[in-house]
């Protein structure tokens, strides 16, 4: 058996800027091994770059271009955080090249998930082809009423986050469920934040809204905060994009939201969850018929069908229900 | 030490040995927890999308339960501890929002002021106990152990919300594997995400992601994992059956929950922990504890 022991770094909780920029001086050797596109899958070319001050991994990719290899595909254009043209992976981990401070070893990958052109560059269209499907703009219901419109700044709250996106592509690489290709339909968090700025803007018309969200897949989302952890515009895209998105499909297609609606109605009659209350009305009975695992859950003590039929809290149940809103249905 | 002790929906139901885990291991680590048994559910990801002002004040109620009694919060799921500690910053943030959820506790007489302090079983051990007096503690070590370590997202991700771990930062499992006598074990899974909730609706999404930090897992020699996440938990020991489907060798991966593992190494025993209760079984315990195989084990071999 091949053990492969864990080992352990320093700390890298003190990884700020001021750190990184302390790591290197004047006269270091930064090394750096960049994917190339020929020769296959693990094909890396490494390179020595003498570090400069406050390098960027973006200063380190012309310096190899300008010097070492000229063929050398690679995106930027702004250098300066605003226009998404130059995200790569450094060391695993999405980052903009432009702004992300070089290591003194590195691996520079292309982003994920989206088809690679060539070396660090990946073909954007699937993106753009996924939002334009969306028709993008506003469709009113009611004729413009004339400037000003009564707007709150709660009421564009999301929106305005999901204005900040610079479609760099980060978090669809960092994506796990994009990461699965075909398995899902999911549109992923680059998209979806694109979906918001219309889907969740109060003028839009109910109308277009609805008939919007009835063919996107967006309970895929598996929350586990990839997105977030890498948006350079520091979306919280799970929780300010993605879960109000949940909600607008849950109120105007509530058969897409089942789960979630099931999960709210068991908290409002139990106070807690019975999963076996929650599996069997999400998925319907066709969830026994894995005779297999019920009998392993049963002779194990997972499910207990006496207290999901008789159990009640009667405190935690009643507190639920207080808080919770029923359904207009 | 005294602790609120708040379980989970999981922990009640089909986790039920994490609790009884959990209870057994307080005792003997010293922890005096007081279990708020008239909480709720913290709504998972589910409610807070679609409910969100119940969301909150599910959650503050939970923290004003403990503020009655003074006490600090300990959860042992990942995800009720990034309810609470989401509803408490919204709670300290938003003066509105808290006057709006104080009113409603009103009706039963409870009122929250913002004090609670939330903490996870995990970080009570490295926080509250220290790896000295745990050193101390363990009566028995698992040299014959390699744990691989599955920590779960919601307490690595969103970054900055957790003063103690962050995705790139997490050592504290595997730092606990060597305090156990065992070997921790390094693989692609670690900050992983293992999907559990999407796979009440669609499992094909935990199943396959999941596969892949398992498969990580053995390839790299782990002969057991270990989380401190109960829906974690569900998604690599229950449905590790439907992971095996098409595989040429089943992974036989054993999972544990952080709470047995610890309990292990004070001297408890496998069935008092509840081991024998996962889905998944254990074929070689004495391994672990460097005794060799019993007669039995060897003939089943």
């Amino acid at each position: 058996m091949n053990i492969v022991p864990f080992q352990f770094k320093p700390s890298q909780s003190q990884d700020s800027l001021l750190a990184r920029n302390t790591l290197l001086k004047l006269g270091d050797i930064v090394k750096i091994q960049v994917k190339r596109s020929e020769g296959g899958a693990n094909n890396y070319q490494s390179f020595e770059v003498p570090y400069s001050q406050h390098m960027r991994v973006l200063d380190a990719l012309n310096y190899i271009a300008d010097h070492q290899a000229p063929d050398l595909a690679y995106r930027w254009f702004c250098g300066s955080k605003m226009c998404g043209s130059c995200a790569v992976r450094m060391n695993g981990r999405e980052v903009l090249a432009c702004w992300e401070a070089v290591l003194p070893e590195m691996t520079i990958d292309p982003l994920r998930n989206l088809p690679v052109i060539r070396d660090l560059v990946v073909d954007r269209t699937p993106y753009e082809k996924r939002v334009a499907s969306y028709k993008p703009w506003l469709e009113r219901d009611e004729p413009y009423s004339g400037f000003p419109e009564p707007l709150t700044h709660r009421d564009m709250k999301s929106v305005s986050k999901a204005l900040d996106c610079i479609s760099c592509m980060a978090c669809y690489s960092a994506c796990p469920v994009i990461g699965l290709g075909d398995l899902t339909n999911f549109e992923g968090p680059a998209p979806l934040v694109q979906l918001a700025q219309t889907m969740l803007d109060p003028r839009n018309g109910a109308k277009k809204v609805a008939s919007t969200l009835e063919s996107i897949d967006i309970f895929s989302c598996v929350s586990c905060y990839k997105c977030e952890e890498v948006c350079p515009s520091h979306i919280p895209i799970v929780s300010m994009i993605i879960e109000p998105l949940k909600r607008k499909v849950a109120e105007v297609h509530p058969e897409k939201a089942r789960h979630a609606l099931v999960f709210k109605s068991i908290i409002a009659r139990r106070g807690w969850i019975d999963p076996t209350e929650l599996v069997l009305r999400t998925q319907g009975f066709k969830a026994l018929l894995n005779v297999r695992r019920v009998i392993t859950l049963l002779l194990r003590g997972k499910v207990n069908p006496v207290k999901t039929l008789f159990g009640r809290a009667k405190v935690s149940a009643a507190a639920a229900a207080r808080f919770i809103t029923k359904d207009k249905s | 030490m005294k602790l609120a002790y708040y379980p989970g929906c999981s922990a009640q139901s089909t986790c039920a040995e994490l609790n009884t885990a959990t209870l057994l291991v307080a005792k003997k680590l010293g922890l005096e927890l007081t279990q708020l048994f008239t909480a709720t559910c913290t709504g998972a990801r589910e409610l807070r999308a679609v409910d969100p002002l119940a969301f909150y004040s599910l959650n503050v109620r939970i923290l004003a339960l403990a503020e009655k009694d003074n006490l600090p919060v300990m959860t042992v799921c990942n995800t009720c501890t990034l309810n609470l500690l989401d509803a408490q910053t919204a709670f300290q943030e938003d003066p509105a929002l808290a006057e709006k959820i104080n009113e409603r506790l009103a009706e039963e007489g409870l009122h929250y002021s913002g004090g609670t302090r939330i903490t996870h079983f995990l970080w009570v051990l490295f926080e509250e106990i220290g790896e000295e007096r745990l050193k101390s503690m363990f009566v028995r070590q698992l040299p014959g152990l390699n744990v691989a370590a599955f920590y779960g997202c919601h307490i690595t991700r969103p970054p900055l919300q957790y003063g103690f771990v962050d995705s790139r930062n997490n050592t504290s499992l595997e730092r606990l594997a060597v305090l156990v006598g065992s070997q921790p074990i390094d693989y692609t899974g670690r900050t992983e995400c293992c999907g559990f909730h999407t796979a009440a609706e669609d499992e094909n999404i935990a199943v396959n992601m999941t596969a892949n930090h398992i498969a990580s897992a053995k390839a790299n020699g782990a002969t057991a994992m270990v989380t401190p996440c109960p829906l974690c938990h569900t998604v690599l020991d229950t449905l590790q059956p439907e992971m095996n489907k098409g595989r040429k060798a089943p992974f036989k991966m054993p999972v544990l929950h952080l709470s047995q593992l610890v309990g292990l190494a004070l001297g408890l025993e496998p069935d008092e922990l509840k081991i024998d209760k996962h889905v998944v079984s254990v074929s070689n315990i004495n391994r672990w504890f460097g005794r060799p195989p019993s007669v039995v084990e060897r003939e089943l071999a």
